[in-house]
């Protein structure tokens, strides 16, 4: 044999090592198999565990939440002798000035015109009503208590009368505007008081509406030209209110908010209730064995309501109702105070249901995402309940009921619990 | 508050045993899906690419093998060995045909002479694999109309490892003697996850444990040669072998004993020519897992050579072949699992003969009396150093 031979023969050894070097090094793992299970597969059967069990031993409903001035959305309802909401909205400090066509500020003496420009919620315009419907604007402005349902809705009277527009169904948009009085406005300039009106709706057959609230982050504007100068600048004035003096906490949420003239319902122990005027949640306290919640892991627990339709206003209109984790340690006992301390909709992967008011049967929430959260912090922790709440609280009058745990047995809240039980997992 | 009340009615019972009968017992999570990592897995190391290029059969007299530790003594220097060996998996069964790839690294090994004749030596080596992940669906039937689909996947990684120390010594040029303390350690990490087809209600479950092993062995070993033969033989006594999971001991047994001889044949220069046979009694081994599990007690016979080739330049080529037939140390649905295997490999040196580079290529056939089979090929490379 050659030399070249042997160097041939070295070189393709050493290719081959190579070769099978970058092979095993470029070999990634793929483990998983399963086809020939259970033939292959012995040992460990694994069969969820299902159970259901009265796990609520407390509840209840509180009236009030969220409190007043703290609505998302401005309640505008008419609905007969069923149901009459209102919104206030308070223009405390109205400017003296605007701009003038020259660009010079001039001091207002007279007033061309002046609306409301209220943005609508995005929903509320595919929700049309059947029929014109009418929205009155009032002045509300009383030395009297100023958010007393029965004080001011003696306001809404011709004597204070500001201005209203009727608005045809295909006329709903995104953003309505109503005309109010220039003298009373002219007037509250020129004398420094207070402009507060209230808005009422007029519909037939009944309807409601919401409006923008400064809560929600877009108020109803008041918008003034001063001048027939079409240069003029309009003043446009955001509701603010002063009152009570000294205490920003409160005057800041009442420069608007809703108030039910009638209709108003009161809780029922026998119910649990979101949503409706005035709007309420309910407050669930869970007990679930130490030996599931514990020992195994919960794979689906779903909080069994048994729905009691209610069919006052909008039965068939679904809203959405949300659970919601209490955040508060157990040290908060009061119930309207824990109702206040929530997560977010849809934190701990809770997830909503859509429900007409106007249902029954049983309701399932799953709720998962919060028993793990509580097998993983002690009772001593995390409160072991949650909040029920309607996502249109305060803004639509549609109030969805659940039989509580003061209802007859089978109708009272249950909680199925399907688990992993625990096993010696992992040996052969 | 009322006392907890399963659902637990006779009509529901049978609606899950007929659908679990339906669903041929498919609600199970297996150790692995394969014939050969039954129980507590494979028994990949504790052979080196040489020894397993020639099937095997130079287990007692490889020095790089963790078998005999009188073949320590054959080291004349210094020398660390590394090994990496991925199989390549085909599981055939009536539901169809899974692929996989195990990457191992079955055998990590140093030796250092001392003095006349002694040499000591540290590795460690894979006793038994349990690398794998299997993934299977099952209905879980939880009331009458309540269904959801469970996709269960098992995955576990770890082997339970033999970590020798052993000295080698050849008092004279017929004989050699040595003596091997083996710690049994390793883990193996278990991830159990459910996931469900109805996301929203059903939440994913994953639970985890580390299994640990721990045990010990002692280890003898003699060889004897002769003009053109040597006899080797070596044995392993095992002591007491624990698994535990965190500071909670699962259950106790033994390590496996072991013994095994070989003739070879060395009138050829270079070469060798061996026959070996061992046995294992891996049936000590049921008692460490559940109930049901069955350890075999098996013999691993083996025939090879490791024949001196054609020589690149300077450098010697070294061309194995063999074959080998082993009993595999758990059941497969209570049949013995069995593997014949074929397999051929080379060697050389590098770096003024510093480097030994031995690459083996096994195809390895498994099969038990059950209607699945095995195949699969593993590359096995060995890098040996003398620094």
């Amino acid at each position: 044999m050659t030399g070249e031979f042997f160097i041939k023969q070295k070189r393709a050894v050493l290719l081959g090592m190579v070769a099978s070097t970058l092979a095993i090094a470029a070999c990634s793992d793929n483990l998983n198999a399963g086809k020939s299970c259970p033939l292959l597969c012995p040992e460990q059967a694994i069969t969820l565990q299902d159970t259901i069990i009265d796990a609520v031993f407390a509840d209840t409903t509180v009236l009030g939440i969220p409190s007043i001035g703290n609505e998302v959305f401005l309640m505008l309802s008419s609905h007969g002798d069923t149901l009459d909401s209102r919104a206030i909205i308070r223009y405390d400090t109205i400017p003296q000035s605007f701009t003038g066509g020259s660009s010079t500020d001039s001091t207002i003496t007279a007033v061309d015109s002046a609306e409301l420009v209220m943005p609508i919620a995005a929903a509320d315009t595919l929700r049309r009503p059947t029929a014109p419907v009418t929205i009155e604007a009032y002045d509300v402005d009383t030395a009297a208590t100023d958010t007393v349902a029965s004080i001011l809705t003696t306001l809404f009277r011709p004597d204070r009368f500001l201005g209203s527009k009727t608005f045809a169904p295909e006329s709903i948009t995104d953003t309505l505007r109503i005309p109010i009085s220039t003298d009373t406005v002219l007037d509250r300039i020129l004398s420094g008081k207070k402009l507060r009106v209230g808005l009422r709706l007029v519909a037939r057959p009944g309807y409601d509406i919401r409006v923008g609230s400064s809560a929600g982050g877009q108020s109803v504007a008041l918008r003034i030209k001063a001048s027939k100068d079409s240069a003029a600048t309009p003043v446009v004035v955001t509701p603010i209110s002063t009152t009570p003096t000294d205490q920003l906490f409160l005057s800041g949420p009442l420069s608007d908010f809703s108030i039910l003239a009638k209709g108003a319902t009161p809780g029922n122990p026998i119910l649990l209730s979101v949503g409706g005027p005035p709007p309420r949640r309910a407050f669930l306290r869970f007990n679930i064995p130490a030996r599931i919640i514990d020992s195994t892991t919960i794979v689906r627990a779903s909080l069994l309501l048994t729905q009691s339709p209610n069919r006052r206003v909008d039965a068939k209109d679904s809203i959405k109702v949300f659970p919601v984790a209490v955040l508060s340690t157990p040290a908060v006992t009061d119930v309207t105070s824990l109702l206040q301390f929530v997560g977010n909709a849809g934190e701990f992967n809770l997830d909503s249901l859509s429900i007409a008011p106007g249902d029954s049967g049983v309701k399932s929430f799953e709720i998962v995402g919060l028993t793990r959260l509580w097998k993983n912090q002690a009772a001593t922790v995390a409160q072991r309940a949650l909040a029920l709440l309607s996502g249109t609280e305060g803004q639509r009058p549609a109030q969805i009921d659940f039989f509580s745990s003061r209802a007859p047995a089978a109708l009272r809240p249950r909680l199925r619990i399907t688990f992993v039980p625990a096993f010696n997992y992992g040996l052969p | 508050m009322t006392p907890l009340r399963p659902r637990s009615n006779a009509l529901w019972r049978g609606a899950i045993g007929a659908l679990i009968g339906t669903a041929g017992l498919a609600a199970r999570a297996s150790a692995q899906a394969s014939l050969s990592l039954q129980g507590f897995g494979f028994p990949a190391g504790q052979m080196s690419t040489r020894t397993l290029g020639a099937g095997g059969s130079l287990a007692e007299i490889d020095p790089l093998t963790p078998v005999n530790p009188a073949s320590v003594a054959l080291l004349l220097t210094r020398m660390i060995y590394f090994q990496a060996e991925p199989e390549f998996r085909t599981v055939h069964s009536a539901n169809g045909t899974d692929n996989t790839t195990t990457p191992r690294y079955p055998n990590v090994f140093g030796a250092v002479p001392v003095a006349g004749g002694l040499v000591l030596s540290l590795g460690s080596s894979s006793l038994l694999d349990r690398t794998g992940t299997t993934t299977f669906a099952s209905p879980q039937v939880l009331s009458g109309t309540d269904t959801v689909l469970m996709t269960t996947k098992l995955a576990i990684q770890g082997a339970m490892n033999d970590v020798q120390f052993a000295a080698g010594w050849s008092p004279a040029t017929w004989f050699r003697f040595g003596l091997g303390l083996h710690a049994i350690t390793g883990h193996n990490l278990v991830t159990l996850t459910q996931t469900f087809d109805d996301t929203v209600a059903f939440a994913l479950s994953q639970q985890q444990r580390i299994l640990s092993f721990s045990g010990t062995a002692a280890s003898v070993g003699v060889q004897f040669l002769a003009k053109d033969v040597t006899f080797a033989a070596s044995a392993r006594q095992g002591g007491t072998l624990t698994m535990s999971a965190g500071d909670t001991t699962l259950t106790h047994s033994r390590v496996p004993n072991r013994f095994g001889a070989s003739v070879t044949y060395t009138g050829i220069a270079n070469s060798f020519i061996s026959v070996r046979t061992a046995h294992d009694n891996w049936s000590v081994l049921g008692s460490l897992g559940n109930p049901g599990l069955q350890g075999v007690d098996g013999w691993d016979t083996s025939i090879g050579a490791d024949i001196a080739g054609p020589k690149l330049g300077s450098r010697p080529l070294f061309l194995r072949a063999g074959f080998r037939d082993r009993t595999l140390p758990f059941t497969a649905n209570a049949s013995t699992v069995t593997e014949k295997s074929g397999s051929i490999g080379l060697g050389t040196l590098f770096a003024n003969g510093r480097v030994l580079s031995d690459l083996a290529l096994i195809r390895a056939s498994r099969s038990a009396d059950v209607n699945a089979s095995e195949n699969a090929w593993t590359i096995s490379i060995g890098l040996s150093i003398r620094p």
